[in-house]
């Protein structure tokens, strides 16, 4: 257990994070199944004959439209004869007070749920309608749960980190041999810019379903290319991978802006959404392909001679050259593995957004590393952990999400986000690149052997 | 490593984190604006504009959050930062949050489709502003449209601009063709201009970025190739302040009229500093207003137009000299 947090120490402050904004969010839900309905019916039992006028409203798409047309289904076949369901905005909940009133019928109650409750339609009822000023209003009990652990804000987080969190894998790696890839941005548009160009002219909206895989595996192998041209020049010319990674990315850039002339490439065909927002078996894709390619990574890095060469280079070039390490190979090869990522990453972001924009991804690049280094991968090479970064991403995106809920101003966002990052890398400095673990006083000697063990 | 540093690192994590605590809370309360007059707070609203950093939007933002204040609701008011993507996932979060209604200002009119179709099928009504959602299968999910016409805006720029050259010579145009609202702009003054057959020849139309140094390096470019041109009309003010930057350093300040657009602070000083010759004025506070004026139309169930255009109108020197806004630097 101890060995755990010493490894993954960041993990607590992801919960930690959590927590916090579990407790800051928690706010007033409406409940909407069985019991509530089961609630509301007895309410109108209650207080109703069989023969009053009920509206029992739910708003479109909501949960209390399903709340409202079970309700309104299980009081007619209880014997209420004038009850009528309305389901969608208010104009609709308008025109049927409307019609109710050049019917000249009256209005004995309004049962509903959620959102309806803040229509200002019901409010003004006395004043449009004066005659249904009597009508009984039934709604549910509130509860209280917090906004941020729901199903779909939780899938939120996962869906805003999942292009920098694949890109993050190439970029340990990257940075693990003590370089820096400045290029990911811009391979993001790039990528999304290929891609989407092929599914363009291989029918547009009616292109086949094939020509999407197609179209992001050009963008990805055009990234790729461009990766390897960077990882040479880094490791045969011995140009500062911080230099030529930063002509890359101009480069890169410049051309998602010269194919598409600027604009956004939007003829694609539906199937494009399914990587980005789709799911299988139940469980949405970008989570899936989250947890296939961090095993893989961690495996990759952990357990084969190529990932551990990684280590030594970053660790000590010198010593691993002589050690007979093919130093620049390895190079070249986490370059192409991060403009491969990164082109990866553009094609999910392009599912995502449906679209292939040439301003896409202006700054991921420093989120990125970012998410490396707060997952406790060393700037100066040598050490590091995959699934580290998974947790520094994720760490990024929670706070972001978190500040989002919150409603913090976006200025302050970015003040709040950028300490955030300064802290962990002044962690990263004061620990030595040891993990959090480096503040834990049992795990100091498994520790330096651990790491021993990494750059041999 | 002592251990000295380790308490002391520690001690400031601590700082940190008790800092933001109460950052954290008291932030809802800051945006909400003006509380005296608010009821109490029934809900909130989700607001995210392509660029908070540019004045107009923060000055929109602002009279969201005091108009809404109003009618009891909170704005969280988030900056797309000119990205996509940045845009798309706080679309998200605003659904995952279940917002009660998202006031949109797409970073991009076609991608930003994706998150008004999330927004509705989680029952949330979307209204955009200043720039319309072009996505075919969105466009017609969001429940009501409020900018400025920018189409009749560009009219007005052609009919100052063929009054200020007595409708002779040669023009160009300094367009920004990445942006919906100033193409509408560009086509308006066309319009303009065929309309009364205009005897006014449009010998280039360049990108001039929308900003100051942009419009200054297309401008330098055209007086390179057209010297003998009598006039410039810039899409909106940074890039007709380039442009003018561009003619006084060539000396042709007093030969070539410049029409810009906006009305921002900076452009209504340059055209009391007669700079510029016109910039055909738009409203960022009723558009502000006219959004939140939509919701709660939406919300007392009347019927809401899916487009509400707000005309924009000249604004010349005369314009320019009483103008308390000006000298008070407001739109």
């Amino acid at each position: 257990m101890t060995r755990l947090f010493a490894d993954y120490g960041m993990v607590l402050v992801l919960i930690g994070l959590c927590a916090l904004f579990s407790v800051l969010t928690i706010k007033e839900h409406m409940p909407s199944g069985t019991e509530a309905a089961e609630a509301l019916l007895e309410q109108v039992h209650a207080e109703c004959s069989r023969t009053d006028v009920i509206l029992v409203v739910g708003a479109e798409n909501t949960d209390s439209a399903l709340l409202a047309e079970r309700l309104g289904r299980e009081l007619r076949e209880a014997g209420y004869a004038n009850v009528r369901t309305v389901v969608g905005s208010p104009r609709d909940m308008r025109l049927a007070l409307d019609d109710l009133q050049a019917q000249g019928r009256q209005l004995a109650a309004v049962a509903t749920a959620g959102d309806v409750l803040k229509w200002r339609v019901l409010d003004r009822i006395s004043e449009t309608h004066p005659a249904f000023a009597g009508y009984k209003r039934m709604a549910p009990e509130p509860y209280y749960w917090p906004g941020f652990l729901t199903g779909s804000n939780l899938l939120a987080i996962v869906d805003r980190i999942v292009v920098i969190a694949v890109i993050a894998i190439g970029m340990t790696m990257v940075i693990i041999t003590a370089g820096i890839d400045l290029s990911v941005g811009s391979l993001i548009a790039l990528s999304a810019v290929i891609g989407t160009l092929v599914m363009k002219h291989l029918g547009g909206l009616e292109a086949p379903v094939w020509a999407v895989p197609v179209g992001f595996l050009a963008g990805t192998l055009a990234c790729g290319a461009v990766g390897a041209l960077g990882g040479v020049v880094v490791a045969q010319f011995k140009v500062p991978p911080f230099i030529a990674t930063l002509g890359i990315m101009l480069m890169a850039r410049g051309m998602a802006f010269l194919i598409t002339g600027g604009f956004s490439i939007y003829q694609v065909p539906d199937a494009l959404a399914w990587l980005g927002q789709g799911r299988s078996l139940g469980i949405p894709n970008t989570v899936l392909l989250l947890g296939v390619l961090y095993v893989a990574a961690h495996v990759f890095m952990s357990y084969t001679p190529l990932g551990r060469y990684i280590y030594a280079v970053g660790g000590n070039t010198q010593a691993a050259r002589l050690s007979g390490v093919p130093v620049k190979a390895v190079i070249v090869f986490v370059y192409v593995v991060s403009a491969l990522a990164a082109g990866l990453g553009g094609s999910i972001q392009a599912s995502q957004l449906k679209t292939g924009t040439p301003n896409m991804g202006v700054m991921f690049e420093l989120y990125v590393i970012a998410a490396v280094v707060v997952g406790g991968t060393s700037l100066a090479g040598g050490s590091g952990r995959i699934l580290g970064t998974l947790i520094g991403a994720f760490i990024i995106s929670v706070i972001q999400n978190g500040m989002n809920l919150l409603g913090m101003e976006s200025y302050t966002q970015q003040v709040v986000l950028g300490g955030v990052i300064l802290g962990a890398v002044l962690l990263d400095k004061v620990r030595g690149g040891k993990g959090i673990g480096a503040f834990l006083p049992a795990r100091t000697g498994s520790s330096q052997e651990r790491t021993q063990h990494e750059q041999g | 490593m002592s251990k000295a540093k380790v308490v002391s690192l520690a001690a400031t994590g601590a700082i940190v984190f008790l800092l933001l605590l109460p950052s954290c809370s008291e932030q809802p309360s800051d945006s909400g604006g003006a509380e005296t007059a608010a009821p109490e707070v029934k809900g909130k609203i989700g607001v995210t504009c392509m660029d908070l950093t540019n004045p107009f939007f923060k000055l929109i933002s602002n009279v969201m959050a005091k108009e809404a204040a109003k009618v009891g609701y909170e704005i969280i008011s988030l900056d797309g930062n000119n990205d996509p993507a940045k845009q798309n996932s706080q679309l998200s979060d605003f659904v995952a949050q279940g917002v009660d209604a998202i006031f949109l200002n797409p970073v991009d009119s076609k991608s930003a489709g994706e998150g008004v179709k999330k927004a509705h099928e989680a029952g949330i009504p979307v209204f955009t502003f200043d720039v319309q959602v072009t996505d075919p299968d969105a466009r017609d999910l969001v429940v009501s449209h409020i900018g400025s016409d920018n189409f009749q805006g560009g009219r007005l720029a052609g009919e100052s601009m063929m009054k200020a050259t007595g409708d002779q010579g040669k023009i160009a145009i300094i367009s920004y063709p990445e942006v919906t609202s100033c193409i509408l702009r560009v086509d308006g003054f066309k319009d303009y201009l065929k309309e009364k057959n205009s005897k006014l020849d449009i010998v280039t139309e360049l990108s001039g970025r929308g900003n100051r140094n942009d419009g200054y390096t297309v401008a330098t470019d055209i007086l390179q190739a057209h010297p003998d041109i009598v006039g410039i009309f810039a899409i909106n003010d940074p890039s007709g302040l380039g442009a003018y930057a561009a003619v006084q350093k060539a000396g042709k300040a007093d030969r070539i009229t410049i029409v810009a657009f906006d009305a921002s602070p900076a452009g209504k000083q340059a055209v009391f500093e007669k700079k510029l010759h016109d910039s055909p004025q738009q409203f960022p506070r009723k558009m502000a207003k006219g959004t939140v004026e939509a919701f709660v139309r939406h919300l007392e169930g009347e019927a809401v137009e899916k487009k509400i255009f707000i005309p924009c109108s000249h604004y010349y020197y005369d314009t320019a000299v009483d103008d308390e806004s000006r000298v008070a630097e407001q739109w």
